[in-house]
């Protein structure tokens, strides 16, 4: 299980947002109040049900959104909407969004390219980013053509290639079998240094890459915290529209003491 | 990102409630008898009956304005060319520049015309939603192939305009700078993208419309007979529209 | 190049109907003789259409200013024949949607637009004439020249409609004047539409040949 790292006073927060909100004028708040402190290197899940406002945070962390109220700081600076920031990346939900090259080579090499990089440079950013993720024999081949999960890999490399200070996933796990979310957890465990921040359902993937997660409803922050106790809190999960973890079940019906069998059926 | 032919709330009219083809008959009609106005004393009367049908309609004038906005480059090229070079009759003068009496009037005239089409035309589309508009043109003899790329193209066109948002997006987030010279090649990118998804997606699409029944005999029936109010509102368009175009033979 | 309302005299814009009701009629015809189930072939166009409406949204800068791009070389390379429904399709929907080109000027923007498409779909053709190890530059070069050739015709077209029949008394210097104005003025959209078409071409080509009529890979 990944625990904070401690840091020298005075590092910058990699995310420090106070009382930001974002909406829509002539529609309700989208999200309200939220205030976050996420110390570098910090692995964050954020939890939720549909429509909680997952996405649009993370809009807001990437400058895609402008927010409504409050304050927003990445690394210590404001986050300007529309300025281009390499060291923020994000790798979309729907990755037919992100791949736009005609071979998974140039659509890695896309972003390096961008920050203004030589072509050596940008060639063992690419290879370096490709060797990383496991997919450097696709390298290659068109990214139309690829599985959803080889595709999710590819955008994901794509966005490390830029080597970001802060990686933010959106649903990462969705069209990925067992072997390519096996070897996202294992890509996760090995980043050193990098802030990450995961929206996901697939709660048992939060569990094994975060070590602190955040609940969001109806636009608020509703629990931030320990995953293993958050997301055991059946009253608290079932209120937001989720529910335990297979995993934290055993852990869950202890915690009850209700004295059943870590099957859950009542003992004796 | 795409503001509909209609606009959000399409308010209640008398021009919502005539029937769909008595109202296109009877507005187009109106529109290419407005095309045809050349003589100067029509203008004003062609441009206060289209702001009279303009009220009927009770759209919100914003969405008038916002489609008169569009002149073109042609347009803006003859403001500046007709009133200063077109003529013999000057009307005022500053230096090597002046300003010409059947110049300006020429002017005026396209301007006139252009106002009352558009505003006809906005009133047309923006009471009207498309698949009706389809299914009138489609009984009054569009063919069928045309109708269906048109009714489809209409609807995808919403949901393409998210993915080309949402992909211009993702590539402004990896440094992309639309405006750049670079961004012609990622421009390219992106329309080749699209046109690739788009296509495999169509067979896709196709399959799913054949188990629907896509393609069997359908009936064209236009959901509703035109009454009585409907001919006479018809009838009304077509005598004015005679009027506008009869009458500098009639009156000399 | 989209020629706006109230501009041009209305027997002109029956012409316009008169001619591009003829070429849509010609191209349906064509259709129908070409592929087995003519409907089969609308969702594919349809979306394609959707796709050249949406990339025409799409502002190039072209300083002082931007413009908006046609695509019509481009509909012509990739649609063939359909380009001219599509074509037809997509203009309605831009007068209709952005007044953007004229809805009484419906037929002669088709046929300034739809037939250089055509015209593009020939040039484009000649690639089949060259060479294999040539294929990829000649391509993105005929691509090029499709596309530069569909604007300068198109706009060749409506700059002499305009000229020639806008009522403003000018005289013949000064027609050619204006004729050799609004041509210059389409030069800049030519070359950036035939570098898009090239690019585009070369994308497919290497992604999906058979949206060119090539055989996939």
């Amino acid at each position: 299980m990944n625990t904070t790292t401690t840091h020298p006073a005075g590092a910058p927060k990699a995310i420090s947002a106070a009382g930001l909100g974002f909406g829509y004028p002539g529609r309700g708040p989208v999200l309200e109040g939220v205030t976050i402190e996420a110390a570098a290197a910090e692995r964050v899940g954020v939890i939720g049900p549909n429509g909680a406002g997952k996405t649009t945070l993370f809009m807001l962390l990437c400058g895609v959104l402008a927010p409504t109220e409050g304050t927003l700081e990445v690394f210590g600076a404001t986050v300007e909407p529309g300025a281009f920031r390499p060291e923020i990346g994000m790798v979309f939900h729907h990755t037919n969004d992100q791949l736009i090259c005609p071979t998974v080579r140039e659509d890695i090499a896309f972003g390096p390219q961008n920050t203004g990089l030589l072509e050596e440079a940008v060639s063992a950013r690419v290879h370096a980013a490709a060797a990383a993720t496991g997919i450097a024999h696709l390298l290659d081949r068109t990214p139309h053509e690829l599985s959803s999960g080889e595709q999710r890999l590819v955008a994901i490399t794509g966005i490390l290639a830029m080597e970001p200070r802060l990686l933010i996933l959106d649903e990462p796990t969705s069209d990925l079998d067992l072997r390519y979310r096996r070897r996202l957890i294992r890509l996760i465990e090995r980043m050193e240094g990098q802030t990450v921040i995961v929206a996901s359902h697939d709660l048992e993937f939060i569990l094994e890459t975060c070590g602190r997660v955040l609940l969001l409803d109806a636009g608020r922050i509703q629990a931030d915290g320990a995953p293993a106790e958050i997301m055991a809190d059946e009253g608290l999960m079932a209120a937001h529209g989720l529910e335990v973890p297979h995993s934290l079940v055993a852990t869950w019906h202890r915690h009850r003491g209700s004295g059943v069998d870590e099957h859950g059926d009542a003992a004796g | 990102m795409i503001a509909r032919a209609n606009p959000e709330a399409v308010r209640e009219s008398s021009l919502t409630r005539w029937e769909t083809r008595a109202k296109l008959i009877g507005l187009l009609c109106l529109v290419f008898a407005f095309a045809s106005v050349r003589d100067t004393r029509l203008l004003a009367p062609m441009v206060l009956l289209s702001l009279a049908v303009f009220g009927l309609s009770a759209l919100p004038a914003r969405h008038l304005l916002s489609r008169l906005k569009v002149p073109g480059v042609f347009l803006v090229a003859l403001a500046v060319v007709l009133p200063l070079f077109s003529g013999e009759t000057v009307l005022a003068e500053a230096g090597p520049v002046a300003l010409r009496l059947e110049g300006t009037l020429a002017f005026l005239s396209v301007a006139a015309r252009f106002f009352s089409i558009v505003t006809l035309a906005t009133v047309l589309f923006g009471t009207t939603p498309m698949p009706t508009l389809v299914r009138a043109m489609r009984s009054l003899g569009l063919p069928a192939l045309l109708g269906d790329i048109l009714l489809f193209t209409y609807r995808y066109i919403f949901q393409l305009a998210e993915d080309l948002h949402r992909a211009r997006v993702a590539a402004r987030l990896r440094g992309a700078r639309f405006g750049s010279i670079r961004s012609v090649s990622t421009t390219a990118h992106i329309i080749g993208s699209l046109l690739v998804r788009s296509n495999w997606q169509a067979e896709r699409v196709l399959a799913a419309m054949l188990l629907r029944g896509y393609g069997s005999a359908r009936s064209l029936e236009v959901r509703r007979a035109p009454v009585a109010r409907d001919v006479a509102a018809l009838a009304l368009c077509l005598a004015l529209a005679a009027v506008f175009v009869l009458s500098p033979a009639l009156i000399g | 190049m989209h020629i706006p309302d109230g501009i041009l005299p209305v027997s002109v814009a029956a012409a316009g109907f008169a001619g591009a009701g003829a070429v849509t009629w010609l191209s349906l015809r064509r259709i129908e003789r070409t592929y087995p189930d003519p409907r089969a072939g609308v969702p594919r166009a349809s979306l394609l259409t959707a796709v050249f409406f949406m990339a025409s949204l799409v502002h190039v800068p072209v300083p002082p200013a931007s413009v908006h791009l046609v695509l019509s070389g481009l509909m012509g390379v990739v649609l063939g024949w359909f380009a001219i429904p599509a074509i037809l399709v997509g203009l309605f929907l831009q007068a209709v949607m952005f007044q953007h080109g004229g809805l009484t000027m419906l037929g002669v923007n088709a046929c300034i637009i739809g037939l250089p498409a055509l015209l593009a779909n020939r040039v484009f053709a000649l690639r089949r004439l060259l060479p294999a190890r040539l294929a990829t530059p000649g391509s993105a070069a005929l691509a090029f020249l499709a596309s530069f050739a569909a604007i300068a015709v198109g706009a060749a077209a409506a700059a002499l409609l305009i000229v020639s029949t806008v009522p403003a008394h000018l005289d013949a210097a000064a027609e050619r004047a204006a004729t050799f104005t609004l041509l210059a003025a389409h030069v800049p959209l030519g070359v950036i539409e035939g570098v898009v078409t090239a690019l585009v071409v070369l994308f497919l080509r290497r992604v999906d040949p058979g949206l060119l009529g090539e055989p996939r890979r």
